[in-house]
């Protein structure tokens, strides 16, 4: 008994500071003194995700009185967000260092640790007040990591992203009213069982959907996110499918799917998500930069998502059929932005490395072959033979290999474009492919009903 | 007479009798008034938890001392004045603190600090009035002490300031005592009673009794700036930064605020003001007054003006709240007089701190100022989250009653007011946060004065700090006993009961 009781206590601990522990560090008195603290921040997240245990823990004293849990579809967005954050840290040197010397590098790490803390608690929140604001708490933090880059067009994907947040959190808010006068339990469950049974069922959906499609930035209510991907840093582009995944987590979890059927307006987002996926190819093919690649990515997969939800809507039995995988979906689109973004901008790393690189070699090369000189020179005319045949040989060789290599570097930097070309084609090809064997499939199986 | 009947009477002499002592101290006795600011602030402190506890649990504290025939001078402690006099009593002792590492090396402290106290002696009488005649009395009071605090400086802007001010309180000041008289003629009793004592009026008087409210509300009003008469309160941005947070968080506007609650509920009584009609021009009123002031704060170059406009928006949320007519609502009109009151203190406080540390006075000077003062722009961040209603902080919660208390009422527009003066709160507190911590200083500040270990004196950080700490905990901890909200809610049962 005792031991189940510590366990539950343990437990409780941990739920609290998942989202407590990085909310503390992102003091920067106290993460200043801390060594790996970006680490430690994750580490409560991690043992989560790692005990396959359901918990839930009540907070009567939080706000109206909030609850935290944790059950399996959570624990894989939780994974999935763990796996963002600790490959930020792992493959970013800025992430690395304790001890940046710029402001807006120390600005960056508390608005990076509040980010994390507004993202685990939004997965934790099992209800609609918990769920707000620590979503609300992701959005600020998240603008503030756009802006601090600096730059003027960071700056401008960040005006445009808040302007969006905070219409967003206004409509929400009017959603959190209308849910409070139809039941005092906020918890997601029983909020979907009354709202089925409300007269402002269709305001209720109507708010819900264009409050996440702002924060998500799915079409076409998208303007932040080529924005942000064209404009911000590297660390900021990988974690840029939080906010996006959060977004699409909360039309789940407020949303009555499976529940209640809205035709007309299940109609409207199916078809908006269509419209989304093409916009997405569009735009996609005319894009003048490659890492713009990752926003109309989302764009087109949101897309796709709103034509799950519209026909969910439509129809609940669709909903009840495919709707487990959701959570499926929303994490993998998480991580599957993120492989996009680095595999972009380590095919660009790769592109502008051999130029680099290149000249770092003739620079070494001239600095061996001038200081080598001296040295042949100085032997000569003290009578020894520093360099004796079979090294000049390798030597020599080595400078026609070189030579072949820079020549084959440039022909490369002659086709990297058409080959960026060729793999956005192809990357376009085959989320469009997918696209259409679910809508087929989805189409096949509403027949079948 | 017991402790029970000199409890209330102990809560303003706390105050009264050091600002008679600072008043003859010796200029130089520096250390003799601050340990008496201090000692009073403190007891006063303790004073008041002792009767929190007491009237939750049902005391009936009340000081009844003969002023008139038929008239007397009334203290009372109820559930609704703990509201005021906690906030008055709290925020005094940071203020004060504030204040005296604000004033350090300037003349005349003995003056300042004795109307101070003075002020806040007014503001406790304001809150424990058991009647109309002694609100008045105090309310009067709190004019006269406080226009010495904005005329400090004796620049020609501050006596301007003070003359617009006192001409808009003492013109106001005389609409109060006429509609008194007037009521007391009808009556024959000015006693504040829950439900009010109006409703058995003969309805032939309705329509004298409609004129005596606009009255009231006119006279009260120009304390809580209404629009239109909220003129004089950008103007008295001149006083000292401890006297605009007295103004704007703790005394004045919050007088003229608490004074609207007390005539509709004590006086005409909720349900009787609505069946009068008068409650719903009055929400109109204040729809107008929050949304207007919001825009003219909007573009405001100076941080004061464009924080006092705020003011003039905020306080009529507390009137929204009661003009809305339902429990919920009054539950968001009450928090909000406390809640308003700690995130505008601190917004006061941090503008205070910009200017006595840096010289900077307006926003157009504040590139990189996050930089050079983080603590204190972290705690001007958090109060200014707090007034847009951003979650959790106390703001959200405000808003959150009044957004519940008006679709409970079915009044829908009101939404739509919240919602405008929400993006209107973003639009001019919003820029001031992007400048302050994402823009680059422009170079040297105005007038830059070095305080040593940190960004300005610890005497100036700490009570904006605090009373930031207090505006996130008053929101995440909403629902813990004795918290502002727990306390309207209690208010409102009291109000609301079957």
């Amino acid at each position: 008994m005792n031991d189940v009781l510590l366990l539950d206590f343990l437990m409780t601990l941990l739920l609290l500071f998942v989202p407590g522990l990085p909310l503390l560090l992102a003091f920067p008195a106290l993460h200043s003194r801390l060594p790996w603290f970006r680490y430690l921040a994750l580490l409560p997240a991690v043992i989560a995700v790692a005990i396959p245990e359901a918990h839930s823990v009540e907070l009567p004293w939080l706000l109206f009185g909030s609850e935290l849990g944790i059950e399996n579809s959570s624990r894989l967005l939780l994974a999935m967000s763990v796996f963002l954050w600790f490959w930020v840290m792992v493959l970013l040197p800025a992430a690395r260092d304790r001890s940046e010397g710029r402001p807006e590098d120390k600005y960056s790490t508390v608005f990076f640790l509040l980010a994390m803390t507004g993202n685990f608690g939004a997965i934790l929140a099992m209800d609609l007040v918990a769920f707000f604001v620590f979503s609300t708490l992701l959005g600020y933090s998240f603008y503030g990591l756009l802006v601090s880059g600096r730059k003027n067009k960071a700056r401008r994907a960040g005006r445009v992203y808040l302007v969006l947040l905070i219409l967003a959190d206004l409509l929400l808010f009017e959603v959190l009213l209308i849910t409070v006068l139809t039941t005092e339990n906020l918890e997601f469950a029983a909020v979907h069982q009354s709202m089925a049974q409300s007269d402002s069922l269709t305001l209720y959906l109507a708010l819900v959907v264009f409050a996440f499609a702002a924060r998500a930035g799915i079409w076409p209510l998208h303007f932040w996110l080529p924005l942000a991907y064209r404009s911000t840093r590297p660390a900021v582009a990988l974690l840029l499918g939080i906010p996006v995944v959060i977004g699409l987590l909360g039309i789940v979890r407020w949303l009555p799917l499976g529940e209640i059927s809205s035709p007309e307006l299940g109609l409207i987002i199916f078809g908006s998500g269509l419209v989304a996926m093409l916009f997405a190819i569009f735009a996609g093919l005319k894009m003048a930069q490659l890492k713009m690649l990752p926003a109309y990515a989302a764009i087109l997969v949101t897309g796709l998502f709103f034509t799950a939800v519209g026909a969910g809507l439509a129809d609940p039995v669709i909903w009840s059929h495919y709707g487990r995988f959701a959570y499926v979906f929303i994490a993998s689109l998480g991580s599957g932005l993120a492989v996009l973004v680095f595999a972009i901008s380590w095919l660009q790393v790769r592109r502008d490395y051999p130029a680099r690189s290149a000249g770092y070699a003739d620079d070494s090369n001239q600095w061996v072959e001038r200081w080598s000189g001296l040295v042949v020179v100085w032997a000569g005319n003290t009578g020894f033979d520093t360099l004796p045949r079979w090294r000049v040989w390798w030597l020599a060789k080595m400078r026609h290999l070189w030579l072949l290599i820079r020549i084959w570097q440039r022909q490369m930097g002659v086709y990297e474009r058409s080959l960026q070309r060729w793999g956005l084609a192809i990357t376009l090809f085959l989320l469009l492919a997918i696209t259409i064997t679910f809508v087929m499939a989805s189409a096949g199986l509403s027949s079948s009903i | 007479m017991n402790w029970d009947t000199w409890l209330p009477l102990l809560i303003v002499l706390s105050s009264l009798l050091v600002a008679l002592v600072i008043f003859v101290l010796p200029e130089d006795r520096s250390k003799t008034r601050t340990t008496l600011n201090l000692g009073g602030a403190a007891l006063k402190i303790v004073l008041v938890g002792i009767m929190v506890w007491g009237v939750f649990n049902g005391h009936h504290y009340e000081t009844r001392l003969p002023l008139l025939p038929g008239l007397d001078l009334v203290l009372r402690a109820d559930a609704l004045s703990m509201l005021f006099v906690a906030l008055s009593a709290g925020l005094w002792m940071l203020t004060t603190v504030y204040a005296v590492g604000y004033l350090e090396d300037s003349p005349h402290r003995s003056r300042f600090f004795g109307f101070f106290s003075l002020c806040v002696t007014a503001t406790v009488g304001v809150a424990l009035a058991g009647n109309l005649i002694t609100f008045l009395l105090f309310y009067e009071l709190l004019t006269l002490a406080t226009y010495p605090l904005i005329v400090h400086r004796g620049t020609e802007a501050a006596r301007k300031a003070g003359r617009t001010y006192l001409i808009y309180t003492l013109a106001g000041g005389a609409l109060l005592l006429l509609a008194t008289i007037w009521l007391y003629t009808l009556t024959g009793t000015l006693e504040f009673t829950a439900r009010g004592f109006l409703s058995t009026l003969d309805s032939s008087h309705h329509p004298v009794l409609v004129i005596i409210f606009v009255l009231l509300i006119t006279g009260l009003g120009v304390k809580a700036a209404i629009f239109p008469l909220h003129g004089w309160l950008p103007q008295a941005m001149v006083a000292p930064a401890p006297v605009s947070a007295l103004l704007h968080a703790v005394a004045v506007v919050k007088a003229g605020a608490f004074g609207i609650i007390r005539v509709v509920y004590d006086v005409f009584g909720i349900e009787f003001s609505a069946s009068l009609g008068v409650t719903l021009p009055l929400a109109i009123v204040a729809a107008v007054t929050i949304i207007y002031a919001s825009m003219r704060a909007l573009f405001q170059d100076d941080l004061k003006r464009r924080l006092a406009f705020s003011t003039v928006s905020q306080v009529s949320y507390i009137i929204l709240g009661i003009a809305i007519v339902g429990p919920m609502a009054t539950i968001g009109g009450m928090v909000h007089l406390v809640h308003q009151g700690v995130m505008k203190i601190t917004l006061f406080f941090c503008a205070g701190n910009l200017a006595e540390t840096l010289g900077i006075h307006k926003i157009s000077e504040m590139n990189g100022v996050g930089r050079r003062m983080p603590w204190t722009m972290a705690a001007f961040t958090i109060g200014a989250f707090g007034m847009i209603g951003a979650p959790p902080l106390a703001g959200f919660i405000s808003k959150w009653y009044l957004g519940l208390g008006a679709l409970e009422a079915g009044q829908d527009w009101v939404i739509f007011v919240l919602a405008g003066s929400s993006l209107l709160n973003a639009g001019y507190f919003l820029p001031i946060l992007y400048v302050s911590w994402f823009k680059e200083p422009a170079g040297s500040w105005p007038a830059e004065r070095c305080f040593g270990r940190y960004e300005t004196a610890l005497a100036l950080l700490a009570p904006p700090v605090i009373t930031a700490i207090l505006a996130l905990t008053l929101g995440l901890l909403a629902s813990a006993p004795f918290s502002p909200l727990e306390w309207a809610r209690f208010i409102t049962t009291l109000e609301y009961a079957p």
